[in-house]
């Protein structure tokens, strides 16, 4: 059924990498180039989406003579002239290496979490007929920027709910549970879409976003499903049934599963009559007998400014069901029901909504939230600044650091020469210039020579991702971040 | 290098869908959806690229047996409960319908430039049985926000460059391929790249998004949508040492000595490295390709863009000469141009034109590139698009669904089965009842598996092109930029 539109590994390079081998010195024998985040909206980044690339594009014999044939002839097309493609490069990979790839990449372990502005990847060619391959990749090296930013993005947003369940819940077991993904829609494609659901499912366990299971499963050995999701309601369900029928729609779907757990769109007309009228008064018998069985009701408005929302909804159901006052003498709504906020719910909002209910009493347990673009499209490579330069290269067998430093941005500068990762009194730190020590970087060799080293488990990279940044602190950056 | 992520029609959805087909009102036959833009940053879209999902995901048999008992088996997981997966809805369109999807799709045609909040395709189902199957498949048909949204992102740009080029060139030659496709590494996957790049490419020509050209040619019938030339990067520039940058600048004029290359020049020091190297030390060199008819295209990549684009012209000018061109405005000679491909965005790129204008220079002398702005910084809000259920057949009788949340008069939707009529240039949607169906300018592309509209990049790009009915680009600026400011 389906076949990616791109099957030629020629054609992951932008356009003018065709025209790279050309542009280096002669003598040139070995090329050495890291990726790091250079900093950004987060000031720490969990790794994430390289074993993806690697599996999917680069690892084993991936290079055919159909796909050499092919590449010379869209990239003569493409240049217009037939002095640009590297035929006899492509061949030499093909004859000498059987189609595997002459690189050795190194990389942090997947999930480890790592403040930015420090190597997160090498790649090195191990052949010196061909070194120009350790940059013609960069480009799909380079979109290990989407997983990795789309799971410090979702880290984040699990940082801010923890902050508040510390504050004013008893139950922090339900945070993984606290936001989910309602992103497939607004992601730019559905590989996308996949992507950035696996990148969630590290931090949280509720998504709609089917596609990151399929992906897990084929890249990192998940066994069954890693998102979990409920029965729930649309506009196109409630409002199918007449703005004067709305409660039989809201009982008509409660019916239809009447047991465990169910999230009800509210604001098709207005939500919070509904809430009133309809959750607690017509249905709120039904709310009370599903309580009973020991399921749930999520009430979901979806429109509307989210802190004024959400507030005003938690009144009328407070007023409904009644409260109790929990540990941290905040108030609590019977179990059975909760407020689901999904729409509009960015960094910045999330931490208005939170701060809002408890400055009016309310514990951060009765609402659970939900993001689509703003996790998984509202990002993009400068988000975290990531970049991938060549460091170090050995031309005439001498071996020379390679940097840019342009007076026009000091951001920009790059990192010279070999790069190691090491913990330093504590902290973890690049050390370049080859001073670092080998025996103490943390960087592993993933893939060699067309064969992947490392095989990382989804499990294993929750695991390392579960591990709370050093030295971040969750209400300075909401106070001090660049808020969107 | 094997096929896609998904090879399961039935997880192309939002997971909840899957419980929607219990929750329709008992009796009904017939969900009727639509698809706009309720407006957002641009006041109109160019339709694009629904042909490519209904090609690659939707066309022909797509259910198996097989798939059903895999979605099966991964839903009773991810839900907990045997109840939601809609098993005997999916062996239905198995066994009744060979696997094709009893669905009705009917769109403008692909490229057309039509006004926000307008109706821009509608789906329903063709079998009474299957009505849930309308919203099933709104996770998928809504991702085509994307492709739109980047086209029309491209296309204003292309109203702004046209209006500068218009106002300080002699011709307009150089719009084609006056802002290039950078996007490939800073999008979020190799699809996404294929399908923005395509995008762009109903605009221009110039792009190194390689993917969008396979793209092209395998949904879009064009054999070649683009092009490219040779350029150095940061990295072969300054592998010869800080030192030597002139022989790695050498060192590509000669690789390449025919033709038009381009060569980024700020790795060390943009203003040394254009008034010295390509001022001085390289000068013969250049003069040599220029006699030759090839060119020179030297790329800044950092600093504030009007600046910058401004001063580099200045000392190149000063260091080739200049003419004035028949609107009075300064050009470097044909074999010297400047390409800025940093920080380009529709909000940026009018500022640097018009402070070019301004300096006196010529639009004409710049070429422009765009990476994340141009395929990565847009979503599904930037033109508010949306799927909603417009009307419903239950029980044999039809009616008019929508919402209308008093939270957000924004988010209210259109009423009834919708058509798009154009009268004297104006598009307006109106309810199909008690309109004449001549007037409808939506097309039905497919229906019950079969894809009935197969549209070419060039009759796209034909119905893309500027016009004069246009809305006028620089007052959409003013406006935007207010609109910023408050």
């Amino acid at each position: 059924m389906d076949s990616h539109p791109i099957d030629n590994l020629i054609l992951l390079g932008d356009c003018y990498k065709s025209s790279h081998y050309k542009a280096y010195p002669p003598g040139t024998t070995n090329l050495y180039a890291y990726f790091e985040s250079r900093g950004g909206k987060f000031p720490y980044t969990v790794f994430f989406g390289l074993q993806y690339i690697l599996k999917k594009w680069l690892c084993g014999p991936v290079l055919t003579k159909a796909m050499v044939e092919e590449a010379k002839e869209v990239i003569n097309e493409v240049f217009n002239r037939d002095d640009v493609f590297n035929e006899e490069g492509w061949n030499h990979i093909l004859e000498h290496h059987g189609g595997r790839l002459p690189l050795r990449i190194k990389a942090v372990p997947e999930g480890t979490v790592l403040p930015t502005k420090n190597v997160l990847f090498t790649v090195e060619s191990t052949d010196p007929a061909v070194p120009w391959v350790t940059n013609f990749f960069e480009t799909v090296l380079v979109q290990a920027w989407y997983p990795m930013t789309v799971a410090t993005n979702s880290h984040i947003y699990k940082q801010i709910i923890q902050h508040y369940s510390n504050l004013t819940s008893d139950d922090h077991d339900m945070v993984e549970w606290m936001m989910l993904d309602a992103g497939y829609r607004g992601a730019s494609s559905v590989e996308t879409a996949a992507i950035g659901g696996a990148a969630h499912l590290i931090n949280f366990k509720s998504s709609d976003t089917m596609a990151g299971n399929p992906l897990l499963r084929k890249y990192y050995h998940l066994k069954g499903v890693a998102g979990f999701s409920t029965p729930s309601s649309d506009h196109s369900t409630v409002t199918a049934w007449g703005r004067d029928n709305e409660t039989n729609a809201h009982r008509h779907m409660s019916d239809s599963y009447d047991n465990g757990v169910v999230a009800c769109v509210c604001d098709s007309y207005d939500v919070f009559k509904c809430l009133e009228e309809t959750w607690c008064g017509e249905l709120k018998e039904s709310v009370l007998e599903r309580g009973r069985r020991g399921g749930r009701v999520y009430l979901r408005p979806d429109s509307g400014d989210p802190k004024e929302i959400v507030l005003k909804s938690l009144e009328i159901l407070g007023k409904g069901y009644g409260t109790e006052v929990n540990s941290k003498g905040y108030k609590t709504l019977p179990t059975f029901v909760r407020i689901f906020q999904a729409d509009r719910i960015t960094h910045n909002t999330l931490w208005e909504v939170l701060e809002n209910i408890k400055t009016h009493g309310w514990s951060s347990g009765n609402v659970f939230f939900g993001a689509g673009a703003a996790l998984l499209q509202q990002v993009n490579r400068d988000t975290q600044k990531c970049a991938y330069k060549v460091s170090s290269a050995e031309v005439n067998g001498k071996c020379v650091e390679v940097y840019k430093q342009p007076i026009t941005d000091t951001g920009k500068t790059s990192k010279k020469g070999r790069l190691t990762l090491q913990h330093d009194n504590g902290n973890i730190t690049t050390i370049q210039s080859g001073q670092g020590d080998p025996s103490k970087d943390l960087l592993v060799t993933v893939f060699e020579n067309g064969v992947l080293l490392k095989d990382y488990t989804f499990q294993e990279v929750q695991d390392r991702a579960s591990l709370s940044p050093s030295h971040f602190n969750i209400e300075e950056y909401l106070h001090n971040g660049d808020m969107e | 290098m094997e096929g896609g992520i998904l090879q399961n029609v039935i997880l192309l959805v939002d997971s909840y869908k899957n419980s929607h087909h219990r929750q329709y009102p008992t009796g009904t036959s017939y969900i009727y959806s639509y698809f706009e833009s309720r407006g957002g940053k641009f006041p109109y879209t160019v339709f694009f690229g629904l042909q490519y999902i209904l090609k690659r995901w939707l066309q022909g048999p797509v259910v198996t047996k097989e798939m059903i008992q895999e979605a099966k088996e991964l839903h009773a997981q991810h839900f907990g409960r045997n109840d939601v997966f809609n098993e005997e809805g999916w062996n239905y369109i198995v066994e009744r319908h060979g696997g094709k999807l009893p669905l009705k799709v009917c769109a403008v045609p692909e490229g057309t430039i039509v006004p926000t909040k307008n109706v821009l395709f509608t789906v329903v189902n063709t079998d009474p049985m299957v009505p849930w199957l309308t919203s099933f498949f709104e996770t998928l048909l809504v991702q085509v926000w994307y492709p739109m949204t980047v086209a029309t992102n491209s296309r204003i740009q292309k109203q702004i460059l046209h209006h500068y080029l218009s106002k300080t060139n002699d011709d307009l030659d150089p719009l084609p391929r006056s802002l290039h496709d950078y996007g490939y590494r800073g999008v979020s996957s190799v699809e996404s790249a294929a399908i923005g790049g395509a995008a762009h490419l109903v605009n221009f020509e110039g792009t190194d998004t390689l993917a969008a050209l396979v793209f092209l040619r395998k949904y879009y019938h064009c054999n070649m949508a683009g092009y490219s030339i040779p350029a150095s990067e940061h990295s072969t520039v300054t592998i010869w040492g800080r030192d030597r940058e002139t022989d790695a600048h050498r060192n590509m004029l000669e690789a390449f000595p025919d033709g038009i290359i381009a060569s980024v020049s700020d790795s060390y020091n943009i203003w040394d490295t254009c008034e010295k190297i390509w001022g001085e030390e390289l000068r013969e060199l250049v003069l040599k390709r220029g006699k030759n008819g090839g060119a020179v295209y030297i790329r800044p990549d950092s600093g504030d863009p009007p600046t910058v684009v401004v001063k580099c012209l200045n000392i190149l000018g000063d260091a080739y000469g200049t003419t004035v061109n028949s609107k009075g405005y300064k050009m470097l000679p044909p074999y010297l141009r400047v390409v800025q491909g940093d920080g380009i965005s529709y909000k940026t790129i009018g500022k640097i034109l018009e402070n070019m204008k301004t300096n006196g220079w010529s639009a004409a002398n710049v070429g422009f590139g765009s990476g994340g702005s141009l395929l990565q910084k847009v979503n599904r809000d930037t033109q508010k698009c949306a799927y909603k259920c417009s009307h419903a057949i239950i029980d044999g009788k039809g009616v008019d669904v929508y919402k209308q949340p008093i939270t957000d008069p924004g988010k209210d939707s259109k009423k009834g089965r919708l058509a798009l009529h154009l009268i004297n240039g104006t598009y307006t949607t109106v309810q199909q009842e008690g309109n004449d169906p001549k007037l409808d300018m939506l097309v039905p592309v497919f229906k019950d598996g079969e894809l009935l509209k197969d549209y070419t990049l060039q009759e796209i790009r034909e119905r893309a092109k500027l016009c004069s009915s246009d809305i006028n680009v620089m007052q959409f600026l003013k406006e935007d930029s207010a609109n910023q400011d408050e």
